[in-house]
């Protein structure tokens, strides 16, 4: 079978679709942080194909943009995370209420 | 940098500079915003001892300065700083001001840091708003100073009201910015599109040659008239002031009262009014009466009053009535009497709102039934307060004097306002000193209650703003010269215009050479001078 | 030094003694006192030297204070008879009550305080007395008003004390609101505010203000009502007398209240013939009104008070007659034995331990003796007892009525002098004859010699004051053309003495009887009497005179009222319509807003983000799917 463009698109759609169902659904910080990183990565993957298959290096080099700034973000939100977790002794978004009114 | 750079941008600058400083250091704080102010204070001193010597540009501004970085060439927004008669008083009034206001910020003992750097932000825009000759930073930098304001009074603010006044404040002033800026659009619209610009001497040179439309007068005017006028608590968009005052910190209550509440006048004057003569006269006699709603209704409404802080808070809106009168006259002597009283004014609101923030600091109440007698313990804040309240109710010695007095007369020689002139008198000479004396009688005089019995008088440094204010009052009331001999060839320009279409049909119907005058408004025309002094 | 700097050092030394007392020398009694006492004391000097170098002829100096346009204001200083010798009282008989009240106020801890008050006032007085043009006179008129204040008020702590001060204060205003307008008339019309350059004017076009000349001249009259304390706005003047003693004697009585009548002298040029008859009238009501009121008063200052308002009534009353010279006669004379009058007074109230009913009192006269003769001298002079120097100026104002055939007034001037004569010796006799009516009155003692002193040196004024010639000075001033060669040569001694019953003898004839009778009408109820007689015998009437003609409260029934419900009408309106009804109802529209757009912000981040992606979608199918 011959792998082509569409292949990747398609897998690339379907984590995008699975990472976002998590960040919808599921109310645990890191599991929604994960998620987030699933979709940013699931763009990574969209734009190397589509650099592979236009022969054009440009979109690699962004994807090395991409993961510099998500390591650096990764390590600010996780840093947040585990802040607000010694402060609350948790990480569910339903505790986290205190700006409600 | 040149003086006038300095004075608007130091306290910028050193708002930035705080936003530095860890939030421990509160006494760090105050010592940096003190010493901005006070070497603001000396600039401006500087600038308005030389101003008579200094050299002046074709528009007759000098100590004139251009910001290059700052604005749009593509918008003709340039950043220029420039005074002449007509500001040189205000800026200087603002820099003591606030100094006094920073002397009298002691009592503020959260959150340092945010207020002082709020506070000099306000002082900055006041300033700069002042001694901007751009349409666009003039307006830009009263916005500047006019956020803080609202923070403060909600933030800082004293009374169970104060987030009604914050509300309430904000929404007035809000308002009128917003017509004030719709206005100033259309202003900048009447312009053709290739030679658009803020700058206010290209825009008045162009004005005195090409007269705007009568019809976009007609809709201009009013927008400004009334965005300008709930900025300064014309009658009725006043009942904003005297709650917001109450409620405010004292530094802002003084700086708001005392400088920033004449950004709307000063527009008033330096664009408005020789902007769109015919509008003017037409408008002007309109004013006039709602000027009586300032100095009676106001003052009566001040007379009811069982809070010293909204007493004087509403008797600073009554005396925006004098300087509304003086300006509806158009003539030399009523407007160089309003501006008089602006910065008469300015000196007089910081001083009794600083006045009462003293009292308020050490008895907690300014509910008039709880206080008296205290002047038998604190003397020297008795005897500035019975000062200031003298000067209130325009007792000669005092600048508010010169400045009242001038606007009588100026207003009398107009025969369409005798009556209002003799009802301001009414309001100024007895309603003014009605309520003026209540205050002392219910703070100062009177049996002293027991809990009063150990309150402490002012300590030096802090007699030292009142000192400074009261100085300043006096020594200009003593010798008004100084300040209306720079006034006057500025308001007389200002005067030639608004009466530039009068003097056109007196001189086409009476055969006498005084042409050029409707053209050529920026020299003082005979004809001015003669309409001005009837 | 030039001679030109002397006007000018006399009119500010009293305003900087004033300035170092309060910035340096509050805590030393010795040297504000010293540094006030000096400044008066050289004043006077200054002023006799002022008058040996130069005489009487009118000269000017000025400085322009303020120009804009055509309003121009000259600080000057206009030297002529007239201010000269109101320059002599305020300085002179000032110089005598500095000195009382050094002795009177020693205990006071706020000695240093009064002493600088004292000095304001006295350069306010000079101010108004030296002043060329109309701004500067209402300059100094509001000052010296408020000297008035800060005295009238020095015992701030008492409640009555403050309250009369801002009730004086407030009723000069309305004095002064009609003196602004009057003085915005006459500028309107002439163009200049300098009385000279007005007065030339007036020659030149006697009609020059057409119909706005008699409508000015009780404009200007205005101010004069409220500093002099003319009825309608003579209320003030009793109740200020809550002030210590000497503030009475020389504000109240001798210089302040006279400045009224000194500005409608300095000004007398601008009123029509309508205009001065209103004046007089209001002059010759105000006397007799007053006198009817001292009858039933039993509070010493307060009979002395009403004293005063009678007599300058009879001043302005004058003045309305055409009879300006003879009003500032009465003015100096009055100056001199009025202020005599007040501080025997205080004497008497320092040595009762502040007790002024003169129903407590009683047989003071061996124990004050000094005190006693030299308010002897006072009340003589005042009723009008030749050869005493009351009578002189007092028969100058009769003869001046009788001259001008008002016989309404003259009736009105002549009864007024026999209610005078009765309430004075009714004081008289309560105070110093009678029995001993109270504990303190018989612990009375003699005042100290610093007291005692000042009230000798009035007494020779008092006595000799009428004989002087001061009126021929006053007569040069006003009536140059006609008087001009008797002052030249001037009277003798003898023919000043004979004046009266050579010039007008009926008038001083009956002015005799007149006090004759009160005289003796007191003598008969007084002498010997334990309370008040007068009180069951006048009914109602007494009443009525003990309650100053319910004046008080019908001001507080009228004025004060109609005020008042402006107040509350304004203040109703701004918080319930404005506050409560525009802002409440924007407020409240913003506010109901806000809570129901709230209920979209769940603030659930998933909710938000589902309903992003949902967006997103939206909008992809819009523009990609079709």
């Amino acid at each position: 079978m011959n792998v082509g463009l569409e292949h990747y698109l398609v897998v690339s759609a379907l984590l995008f679709a699975l990472g976002l169902l998590g960040v919808i659904t599921r109310r645990n910080l890191i599991v929604m942080y994960m998620s987030l990183e699933l979709m940013l990565n699931s763009a990574n993957l969209a734009l190397v194909s589509f650099s592979r298959f236009n022969d054009n290096l440009n979109g690699q080099v962004m994807v090395f943009f991409i993961i510099t700034v998500a390591a650096a973000e990764v390590a600010v939100g996780l840093a947040l995370i585990v802040a607000l977790y010694r402060k609350r002794q948790s990480a569910h978004v339903e505790d986290l209420t205190s700006m409600k009114l | 940098m040149t003086t006038l750079t300095l004075i608007f941008a130091l306290p910028l600058l050193a708002a930035v500079l705080l936003a530095f400083i860890p939030r421990n250091f509160a006494v760090v704080m105050r010592l940096v915003a003190l010493v901005t102010t006070f070497i603001t204070m000396l600039l401006a001193v500087k600038m308005f001892w030389n101003f008579d010597c200094a050299a002046a540009d074709n528009d007759g501004y000098k100590f004139v300065a251009t910001i290059p970085w700052l604005g749009s060439h593509a918008l003709g927004i340039v950043c220029r700083l420039g005074v002449d008669g007509l500001n040189v008083g205000l800026v200087l009034m603002g820099a003591i001001v606030a100094f006094a206001a920073a002397c009298c910020s002691a009592e503020i003992k959260s959150r340092e840091k945010e207020f002082y750097i709020l506070l000099l932000v306000m002082t900055g825009g006041i300033l700069g708003a002042f001694a901007s000759l751009d349409l666009f930073f003039f307006y830009f930098f009263h916005e500047l100073a006019l956020v803080p304001t609202f923070i403060m009074i909600g933030v800082w603010g004293r009374g169970e009201k104060r987030n009604f006044a914050a509300f309430q404040i904000t929404l007035y002033l809000s308002i009128g910015a917003l017509l004030t800026l719709v206005g100033l659009i259309d202003l900048y619209l009447q312009v053709p599109a290739e030679i658009r610009t803020f700058d206010i001497p290209s825009l008045t040179r162009f004005f005195v040659e090409h007269p705007m439309a009568l019809a976009s007068q007609s809709f201009i005017f009013p927008l400004l008239l009334f965005g300008f006028g709930v900025l300064v608590s014309l009658w009725p968009f006043h009942s904003w002031a005297p709650l917001g005052y109450g409620s405010a910190p004292t530094a802002t209550a003084m700086l708001h009262a005392g400088v920033l509440k004449k950004f709307g006048l000063y527009g008033l004057l330096r664009v408005v009014i020789p902007f769109m003569p015919q509008s003017a006269q037409h408008w002007m006699p309109i004013l006039a009466w709602l000027s009586l709603g300032n100095i009676l209704y106001v003052g009566w409404v001040a007379m009811k009053q069982k809070n010293l802080n909204l007493l004087i808070g509403n008797s600073s809106v009554a005396h925006m009535g004098m300087i509304f009168l003086g300006i509806a006259t158009l003539n030399l002597v009523g407007v160089t009497g309003a501006v008089v009283i602006m910065i008469a004014h300015g000196f007089l609101a910081a001083l009794t709102f600083g006045l009462s923030g003293y009292i308020h600091s050490q008895t907690g109440t300014l509910e008039m039934s709880e206080l008296g007698g205290l002047a038998k313990k604190m003397r020297f804040v008795g005897v500035a307060f019975v000062m200031a309240a003298m000067a209130g109710c325009g007792l000669p010695g005092f600048l508010n004097f010169v400045g009242e007095a001038t606007v009588f007369f100026g207003a009398w020689a107009r025969p369409g306002l005798r009556l209002v002139t003799v009802l301001a008198v009414w309001g100024a000479l007895i309603v003014g000193a009605v309520y003026m004396l209540r205050a002392v009688r219910a703070t100062l005089h009177g049996p002293l209650p027991e809990k009063w019995g150990r309150l402490p008088d002012a300590v030096l440094w802090r007699k030292l703003p009142y000192a400074v204010l009261l100085a300043s009052l006096f020594l200009f009331g003593f010798a008004p010269k100084l300040l209306t001999d720079k006034i006057k060839p500025v308001t007389q320009q200002i005067v030639d215009m608004a009466n530039a279409q009068e003097i056109a049909t007196q001189a086409a119907t009476v055969p006498s050479p005084v042409t050029g005058v409707s053209t050529n408004g920026t020299k003082p025309a005979p004809g001015g001078v003669k309409e001005s002094g009837k | 030094m030039k001679l030109e700097a002397l006007p000018w050092i006399l009119l500010f030394l009293p305003l900087c003694a004033a300035g170092i007392i309060t910035l340096f020398t509050l805590r030393s009694q010795k040297l504000s006192a010293g540094l006030s006492i000096g400044a008066i004391v050289s004043g006077f000097v200054l002023a006799i030297a002022l008058i040996k170098s130069g005489g009487w002829e009118a000269r000017e100096f000025s400085l322009n204070w303020l120009s804009i346009g055509n309003l121009n204001v000259d600080f000057g200083l206009r030297l002529d008879a007239l201010s000269l010798m109101m320059l002599l009282i305020v300085t002179g008989v000032g110089s005598v009550i500095h000195i009382y009240s050094y002795g009177y106020m020693h205990e006071d801890e706020g000695f240093s305080r009064f002493f600088a008050c004292l000095s304001l006032f006295t350069f306010s007085m000079l101010g108004i007395v030296l002043a060329n043009n109309f701004l500067q006179l209402f300059i100094f008129w509001e000052l010296v008003g408020v000297s008035s204040y800060l005295l009238i008020g020095f015992w701030f702590d008492k409640a009555s004390a403050a309250d009369a001060s801002k009730k004086a204060f407030l009723t000069n205003r309305i004095g002064d609101f009609g003196f602004m307008l009057g003085i915005l008339t006459v500028f309107a019309v002439v163009g200049s505010l300098n009385f000279a350059v007005i007065q030339e004017q007036f020659k030149a076009n006697p009609a020059l203000m057409g119909g706005s000349a008699t409508l000015a001249g009780l404009l200007i009259f205005c101010g004069a009502m409220g500093k002099s304390a003319q009825f309608p706005l003579h209320v003030w003047l009793p109740d200020a007398m809550e002030g210590p003693t000497p503030v009475s004697a020389l504000i109240h009585a001798a210089t302040m209240v006279a400045a009224g009548v000194y500005m409608l002298c300095r000004v007398v040029f601008l009123f029509t013939p309508e205009a001065l008859t209103v004046i007089s009238w209001i002059g010759g009501f105000t006397a007799l009104l007053a006198a009817l009121i001292a009858v039933q008063q039993n509070d010493i200052k307060r009979i002395l008070a009403y004293s005063t308002l009678s007599q300058l009534g009879y001043m302005v009353m004058a003045v309305g007659l055409g009879g300006a010279g003879a009003a500032m006669f009465h003015l100096t004379t009055h100056a001199f034995f009025k202020a005599l009058l007040f501080l025997g007074a205080g004497s008497v109230i320092h040595a009762m331990h502040h007790e002024q009913d003169i129903w407590k009192m009683g047989a003071l006269r061996k124990k004050m003796p000094v005190t006693f003769w030299t308010f002897l001298v006072g009340t003589l002079a005042l009723c009008g007892v030749p050869p005493f120097s009351g009578f002189y100026s007092k028969d100058a104002i009769l003869a001046q009525a009788w001259h001008a055939h008002n016989y309404p007034l003259f009736v009105i001037a002549v009864s007024v002098a026999v209610l005078t004569a009765f309430y004075m010796f009714r004081l008289f006799f309560v105070v110093w004859v009678g029995d001993v009516r109270s504990a303190e009155a018989g612990h009375a003692h003699e005042s100290p010699g610093v007291m005692i002193w000042p009230l000798r040196a009035l007494v020779v004024l008092a006595l000799f004051g009428g004989v002087l010639g001061i009126n021929e000075i006053f007569a040069a001033q006003f009536s140059a053309a006609e008087h001009a060669e008797a002052s030249e040569h001037g009277l003798t001694l003898l023919q000043r003495i004979a004046e009266p019953f050579t010039n007008a003898p009926v008038a001083a004839g009956i002015g005799i009887i007149a006090t004759l009778i009160g005289f003796l009408t007191a003598r008969g109820l007084y002498a010997t009497a334990k309370s008040d007689p007068l009180t069951s015998k006048l009914g109602w009437m007494s009443r009525a005179m003990a309650n100053r003609f319910y004046f008080d409260e019908i001001y507080e029934a009228t004025v004060i009222r109609i005020h008042d419900l402006a107040g509350t009408i304004s203040n109703w309106i701004d918080s319930w319509i404005i506050e409560g009804l525009c802002i409440g109802v924007v407020r409240g529209g913003t506010d109901l807003t806000g809570r129901a757009l709230r209920l979209v912000q769940t603030g659930n981040l998933q909710t938000y983000a589902f309903l992003f992606v949902l967006g997103v979608a939206v909008v992809l199918w819009l523009t990609l799917g079709k």
